[in-house]
């Protein structure tokens, strides 16, 4: 299904606002909402943030809130879709945004589209994510049972982040020169997969 | 120019190394070479089992310390010697076989006052076939942080989410078992698993030519 705006009450009201801000203070409310798209729970502004745009953009605090959520919409609706400049210009038109306004939304979409979705495509739903890789290279000596040794350890530190506890966990191993190559190998097959892929 | 060989007093030990178990002779070791001039073959063999036994990590049954027990052997007297007998070997077989020679151990007991008959059975301990399986296990055995004992994966391409219509992003899920029973299981984006890969990548290179460097081929 293509990118499809319906005129309703609510999308009518928020254009209408649009219509009426003003033009040099338009791109940057823009820049923002696409920085900002692809945060999962994040507001687009803050409280404090919010009450300044209201005097800014001379909008009640309700008609702020539909403006920045119908823009949201536009442009989640474009990314969701991959949206072309020209379909999206065409549907905001029928919708009666004034041009230059038109104008503005899809140069924001062109200029910055292909991050966001970039951003969208890394969201994942899995709440632990590998998030940091540290390692530090030994020779062992010695130890409680053995003088003049020299073998090689590696020790590896994953961390990994859990949205759900909003933690992270280090995972701890060592390695010697047979284990290491061993995993090493492993990951070289994955590699192989995801090159297969492409 | 001759050289001249100086020898320790009354020792036979040349004086340009220091025997295995140390410069002085511990006070468990010292306390055996009188038990030790008494003991018979049999028991000392046995003796000698329980402590291979026991190096190999091997559960030892107190019991047969009992069985051994006669007038002249009391388990104190046992005690004694096993417990010397096993620092002794301990010391023998801690140092590689580079750098403890049969003829160096044989000579260095003989300083103890070890009755002759039993030098080749305490040799063989170190220089038989136990040996390497008591190194292994000294290996196996040592403090280290859990090992990686199985590593499942797999790789997902996502197709469609909530937010975009078009995903097509792989993604690897691994299942991580360490020795210590812990289970890890996280996903790994694409590109930190390219970063996960270069770091073991180069770990491993790092340590083939820590291997090849000079240091690694001092033997001493």
């Amino acid at each position: 299904m293509a990118l499809l705006f319906t005129a309703t009450p609510a999308i009518k009201r928020a254009v209408a606002s649009i219509n009426a801000l003003e033009p040099s203070k338009f791109p940057l409310l823009l820049t923002r909402i696409t920085q900002k798209l692809h945060l999962k729970d994040d507001r687009t502004f803050s409280e404090e943030e919010e009450t300044k745009l209201q005097d800014a953009l001379a909008l009640t605090a309700g008609d702020l809130e539909l403006v920045l959520q119908t823009l949201e919409f536009f442009l989640q609706q474009a990314a969701y879709h991959a949206a072309k400049p020209a379909v999206f210009t065409q549907q905001l038109q029928q919708l009666d945004m004034d041009e230059d306004k038109v104008k503005t939304v899809v140069e924001a979409w062109t200029s910055s589209g292909r991050e966001v979705v970039q951003r969208l495509r890394q969201r994942t739903l899995n709440p632990k994510q590998l998030e940091d890789i540290n390692w530090r290279l030994s020779l062992q000596m010695a130890q409680a049972t053995q003088v003049k040794m020299k073998m090689p350890n590696a020790m590896f530190e994953l961390a990994v982040k859990n949205e759900n506890t909003d933690t992270r966990e280090k995972i701890r191993m060592e390695f010697t020169h047979d284990e290491l190559y061993k995993f090493y190998n492993q990951l070289e097959t994955i590699q192989k997969q995801l090159d297969s892929l492409s | 120019m001759s050289i001249i060989q100086v020898k320790g007093s009354g020792g036979s030990v040349a004086v340009d190394r220091s025997p295995f178990y140390g410069g002085r002779v511990p006070q468990e070791i010292k306390a055996i070479s009188k038990p030790m001039a008494k003991i018979d073959k049999q028991t000392f063999r046995k003796l000698l089992q329980m402590i291979v036994s026991s190096m190999e990590g091997k559960e030892i049954d107190c019991a047969v310390l009992e069985e051994l027990e006669h007038d002249i052997f009391t388990k104190e007297v046992l005690s004694i010697v096993y417990t010397g007998l096993y620092s002794l070997l301990r010391r023998a077989i801690r140092l590689p076989l580079t750098s403890l020679k049969p003829e160096m151990f044989k000579e260095d007991i003989k300083e103890l006052n070890i009755p002759e008959e039993f030098h080749s059975d305490l040799a063989s301990v170190i220089f038989g076939s136990r040996g390497p399986q008591i190194t292994a296990h000294c290996l196996e055995n040592r403090p280290r942080l859990p090992r990686l004992d199985c590593l499942k994966w797999r790789v997902d391409v996502a197709i469609s989410t909530s937010v975009l219509n078009r995903v097509l992003e792989p993604s690897i899920l691994m299942e991580l078992t360490l020795s210590d029973g812990r289970i890890h299981t996280f996903e790994i984006p694409v590109a930190k698993f390219h970063e996960l890969r270069y770091n073991v990548a180069f770990v491993l290179k790092e340590m083939e030519d820590l291997e090849k460097r000079s240091i690694l081929k001092i033997k001493d």
